[in-house]
C-alpha cells in the first residue's frame, strides 16, 4: 500500500521544478481517490512557490531546497524549505493589473491554497501550503 | 515545450505542447515577437497540447497580446485544457484572453 508521505531535495533550479512535477504526479497515481482537480490546483500552487524560490533565491543557482508532501484524508499539505537568504519583500497576495506581465505567482498560489505560511528559522525559508480536499460525497 | 507554426487565412497559428512554464515562456514570447515583427500581427496560440501552465506562461501570453495589439493585430488562445482555464480564471485574465473552443473558431471569428 502506498504511503501518504513524499519528499525530495536538491537545488532550486528549473530542473528541480520538473522533479516536483514528477513527484506530485506520482502522488496522484498512487492515490486514485484523490480528486484530479484538487491535485491539479495544489500542483499549480506548489510550482508557483517553487518558481519564486528559483527566481528570487539568493545566491542564485546555489540555493538548496527540501520538499515534503502529505496526502491526508482531508487535505493536501506540503512544505518547501530552502537555504536561500531571508525573504525581504514580504508577501503581497494582490493580483496585479490584467496587463502586467509578472507578479501573479504568489497571488495565484494564495488564491488556490486554504493556508499559506512563510516562516524563517534555522537559517532557512519555509513555505507551508495546505489545500482542503473536495469531500468524496460532495459531488 | 514544443512550438509548431502554420498559417490559416492570413492568421499565424502557433501550436504548443508540453509545459508552458518559466523555462519555455521566454522562448514563446520571443517567437510571438518574431512573428509580429515579420508582419504577422494576427496570431492564434493553440493550447490544446499544454498540460500545465504557470504564471510565467500567462505573462508571456499577455506580453504577446500587447505586442500584437501594438501592431494593430491581436492574439487569441484556443482549446485550453482544464488547468489552463483555471489559472486564467483565478488571475482574471479570462477577461482579456477569452479562450476559443478551437483553432477553427478563433480563426473564423476574426
Amino acid at each position: 500500500m502506498a504511503g501518504d508521505g513524499y519528499g525530495l531535495q536538491g537545488f532550486a533550479v528549473p530542473e528541480g521544478v520538473e522533479d516536483l512535477h514528477t513527484l506530485l504526479g506520482r502522488a496522484g497515481a498512487e492515490h486514485p481517490d484523490l480528486d484530479p482537480s484538487d491535485l491539479m490546483l495544489f500542483e499549480t500552487a506548489v510550482i508557483e512557490i517553487a518558481n519564486n524560490v528559483v527566481e528570487h533565491g539568493v545566491p542564485s543557482g546555489q540555493v538548496r531546497w527540501r520538499f515534503t508532501l502529505h496526502v491526508r484524508p482531508d487535505q493536501l499539505e506540503a512544505t518547501l524549505s530552502d537555504s536561500g537568504e531571508a525573504l525581504t519583500d514580504g508577501f503581497d497576495p494582490t493580483m496585479p493589473d490584467v496587463l502586467a506581465e509578472e507578479g501573479r505567482g504568489l497571488p495565484l498560489a494564495h488564491a488556490i491554497l486554504d493556508k499559506i505560511e512563510y516562516t524563517r528559522h534555522d537559517d532557512a525559508n519555509h513555505w507551508r501550503m495546505v489545500r482542503r480536499r473536495t469531500p468524496d460525497d460532495g459531488a | 515545450m514544443q512550438i509548431e507554426q502554420s498559417e490559416r487565412e492570413g492568421v499565424v497559428v502557433l501550436t504548443t505542447s508540453g509545459r508552458f512554464n518559466m523555462v519555455s515562456a521566454p522562448r514563446m514570447k520571443a517567437r510571438i515577437d518574431e512573428t509580429v515583427a515579420a508582419g504577422n500581427p494576427r496570431i492564434v496560440v493553440d493550447l490544446s497540447g499544454i498540460e500545465f501552465m504557470d504564471s510565467s506562461g500567462l505573462g508571456a501570453l499577455i506580453g504577446g497580446l500587447k505586442t500584437a495589439r501594438q501592431a494593430s493585430g491581436d492574439l487569441r488562445i484556443a482549446a485550453p485544457g482544464e488547468q489552463v482555464v483555471t489559472v486564467l480564471r483565478l488571475t482574471n485574465l479570462d477577461r482579456i484572453l477569452r479562450p476559443y473552443a478551437s483553432v477553427e473558431e478563433a480563426v473564423n471569428g476574426w
